[in-house]
């Protein structure tokens, strides 16, 4: 049976610690950038600080991880693709990105309506011997192309390798977890098959807390958010980070 | 036979179309698509047999478990040890990138005199004849190590003084000490059992004590509930990361929190919302609220809503005996959900100042964070791993960087009860590196060696037969049968932790309300941070981002 892995994310919980952000580029091999900005910076996960518009101590602030939500239908990375770089994984609901077949065109950058795909403008480089440092399971990608979570798919090889190695067809979901969900301190990111009605992603995406960002787009995001406060859930249809917070 | 011009069309054309329909261009673009990202400028990944190993981050006093991925003999990634009864897994930002820190371009890999490249033996010879012709004064950054018992062993054998840097959690349980005789090094907040945690200004949600450990609590607790299990009020002039988590947010004039606590034990003392007596406040509710700008009646709501959910615990930010005075009216020292001592036998330890006189040679430990800057004229003797770009001693001496050494790993600062745990060395040195430890011992063959030292507490720990060690289970100590066990299991990433010691010998009476002093805000979010440089992904944070500020006098 296929499965749709997804998260569901707690923003009540995120307290923009970044734990995500750093863990995510030492698992995928992304390297830092100190020529770049937060324009031109490879940030496959990035935390967004945002407020309720209000000041004094009516004010409230919150934090959205933004990364790719692995649409379902009518993906547009994918329909834009000149390449067919971008698929979406029939047996996973995981929206690849190739980059061997990547141009660099970034049509799918401009059609991605979450901004959360990062061209790769310079030559991946570290420091001398740091290079000791980098994840075996993930190649380098080179300048030229587009970037982006593909929830951490090197893991999902592991785990599969290890039900093979056992003779198991399925992989034990407790040998899958990315590198982000594992990170977060307060837990506040879950990961889990949205197809299987059990799962307690699949149970948390449809309570009545949990939204998706621009949902009347109806491109079905794989990744839900979760909320109690009325504020943080209104962001969902805001088509631009209007009242993000520079810096923190 | 006559090749027209004609022929030589149709023949391309044939040979163009025939061509297509084999796979052999195909094949090519496909290779140079495959070959276009393994240039050789294009770094590759380490290849080698992968493992997991358990150790825990020794960068600064928390020790969080870790989990590190080896690839070829070298880390590769870390994550946290989710067996951790303490941290369950939770790291901070920068040490999930510690991995890399070893290879940073700061990294020193000789030794230095006064910038220029010298020898370990040079080192030895002047440190000998500084200690030979004067006191020595050795300064450690997180006491109660195997190598601190070293380090005083050495200042106490020579007649010098061995003193201590201590953090901002540790300083603010100073005020304790002097009124109970009992050392700060023996206090903990026991965070778990507090109903309400009223914060002057510390980061609880940002850097404050061991990562994970309140950050669970909290977001189990209190995460989206308008009437949470545990309240955590911040009281502070900005609206940090904290306070916009906070239950409730009090924006105070900066630098007043202090005068609010003590408006606030005021209020509690005159109103009788608390069992205490003691000396009150000279400040009154109107001095206070014109000096903080909150209002008289919202000190005095703020006072009674503190006690409709006890236990309650304040927490100040730095040093500010008001924050614990107020404590003290709370009735939260030395009581369930409060300031609790943790231990019976931990040392006190003489704090170390910025001005160091009538020294002749000064030692400071690699824990020691960088900013701390001696004043004196006695040769300083610098042990880092990264160099902080500002020549701040007389000799500077490469010390091992991230898990390049064992050592062991005490209880962090703010635990409510002990630990003990011990952090193998998983990788290699890119350097010639010696610790302070083992500099001292190479000196004096009368010092004993950390590593005896870790083995030493080991024994110990085996024959008090209390506690429990956690690893993949818990297991009493009392049914570990042998020391050689109880070592094997600590080697593997297992962690002791002993017996809860409750209110045992904690009490604090008044006499004099004490001064309120104008609080000071944290440095930064990467205050506890020792190393004079950030992980190079903590780029990602500050520089690729706009979520944080970059940490100011950093070399980054």
């Amino acid at each position: 049976m296929s499965a749709r892995y997804g998260m569901v994310i707690d923003l009540d919980r995120c307290t923009g610690c970044g734990s995500c952000m750093v863990a995510c580029a030492a698992e995928n091999n992304v390297p830092a950038l100190p020529q770049a900005t937060p324009r031109t910076g490879l940030t496959p996960i990035l935390v967004r600080r945002v407020s309720n518009g209000r000041d004094g101590a009516e004010r409230r602030e919150g934090f959205i991880p933004i990364m790719c939500m692995h649409c379902e239908h009518d993906t547009p990375c994918v329909k834009v693709c000149p390449q067919q770089a971008v698929e979406v994984d029939k047996a996973t609901g995981i929206v690849m990105q190739m980059p061997q077949r990547c141009l660099g065109c970034r049509y799918c950058m401009t059609a991605c309506p979450y901004h959360a795909r990062y061209f790769n403008w310079w030559d991946p480089a570290w420091p001398t011997g740091m290079e000791e440092s980098l994840n075996p399971g993930v190649a380098v990608r080179m300048r030229g192309v587009v970037e982006k979570c593909n929830m951490c798919h090197a893991r999902l090889h592991a785990a599969k390798e290890k039900a093979a190695a056992a003779g198991k067809r399925e992989i034990d979901p407790v040998d899958y977890i990315p590198a982000c969900v594992e990170a977060c301190p307060t837990g506040a990111i879950h990961f889990g098959n949205l197809a299987d009605t059990n799962d307690p992603v699949c149970k948390e995406a449809r309570s009545p807390d949990a939204f998706r960002l621009l949902a009347r787009l109806g491109t079905e995001p794989k990744l839900y958010y979760k909320s109690k406060e009325a504020w943080v859930r209104a962001l969902a249809e805001s088509s631009a980070p209007a009242s993000e917070v520079q810096h923190g | 036979m006559k090749v027209t011009r004609r022929d030589l069309l149709v023949w391309s054309a044939g040979a163009a179309a025939g061509l297509m329909v084999t796979p052999v261009p195909w094949k090519i673009l496909d290779d140079v698509s495959i070959w276009s990202q393994n240039w050789p400028w294009i770094p590759q990944p380490a290849r080698g047999p992968v493992e997991t190993k358990q150790s825990f981050c020794t960068l600064c006093p928390n020790g969080c478990g870790l989990k590190v991925r080896m690839a070829a003999g070298w880390p590769v990634g870390v994550a946290g040890m989710k067996t951790h009864p303490v941290t369950g897994g939770a790291l901070c930002p920068l040490g999930f990138g510690a991995h890399q820190l070893n290879w940073h371009p700061q990294r020193l890999r000789n030794v230095q005199h006064r910038g220029q490249t010298s020898s370990w033996n040079n080192a030895l010879a002047a440190f000998a004849k500084a200690c030979s012709q004067g006191p020595v004064v050795v300064i450690d950054g997180f006491p109660g190590r195997a190598a601190s018992q070293v380090l005083r062993g050495f200042a106490d054998k020579r007649g010098g003084s061995y003193r201590v840097i201590a953090n901002a959690e540790t300083r603010v349980l100073a005020p304790y000490e002097a009124w109970s005789d009992v050392p700060a090094s023996a206090l903990g907040y026991d965070l778990e059992n507090a109903q309400t945690i009223v914060s002057f200004g510390a980061p609880m949600l940002d850097g404050w004590g061991t990562p994970g450990r309140f950050a669970r609590m909290w977001a189990e607790r209190i995460a989206g509930m308008n009437d949470p299990a545990l309240r955590l009020i911040q009281i502070e002039s900005g609206l940090s990361r904290t306070a916009a988590r906070a239950w409730k947010w009090i924006p105070v004039r900066e630098g007043t929190e202090s005068a609010l606590a003590s408006g606030l034990a005021r209020v509690l003392l005159e109103q009788k919302l608390v069992p205490a007596h003691g000396p009150i406040p000279a400040a009154t509710i109107s001095e206070v609220a014109a000096q903080t700008g909150v209002t008289a009646e919202a000190i005095s709501d703020l006072a009674r809503s503190l006690v409709t959910q006890e236990p309650v615990l304040a927490i100040a930010s730095d040093y500010d005996p008001a924050v614990a005075a107020l404590n003290v009216v709370l009735g939260a020292v030395g009581a369930r959900g409060g300031i609790v001592r943790r231990s019976q036998k931990a040392e006190a330890y003489l704090p170390a100042g910025a001005e160091i006189p009538n020294a002749r040679a000064v030692l400071i430990d690699s824990s020691v964070p960088w900013t701390f800057a001696p004043q004196t004229e006695a040769e300083i003797f610098r042990f880092a791993a990264w160099d902080g770009g500002l020549l701040k001693a007389d000799w500077l001496l490469p010390a091992p960087g991230f898990l390049e050494e064992l050592t062991d790993v005490p209880t962090p600062p703010t635990a409510a009860v002990e630990t003990y745990a011990v952090a193998p060395a998983l990788t290699k040195s890119a350097a010639d590196v010696r610790s302070a430890a083992q500099f001292l011992a190479a000196l004096d063959a009368g010092v004993t060696s950390s590593e005896k030292v870790i083995h030493a507490r080991c024994a110990e720990l085996f024959h008090a037969h209390a506690g429990t060690l956690h690893a993949q289970q818990s297991i009493p100590l009392q049914k570990i049968v042998s020391v050689e066990k109880l070592e094997e299991q600590l080697w593997a990433g297992a962690v002791w932790v002993g017996e809860p010691l409750r209110s045992a010998g904690l009490h604090c009476e008044l006499t004099k309300w004490p001064a309120t002093a104008r609080s000071a805000p944290r440095e930064s979010w990467a205050s506890v941070w020792t190393a004079p440089v950030l992980p190079p992904l903590a780029s990602k944070l500050y520089i690729e981002s706009n979520l944080r500020e970059a940490p100011p006098r950093r070399n980054v």
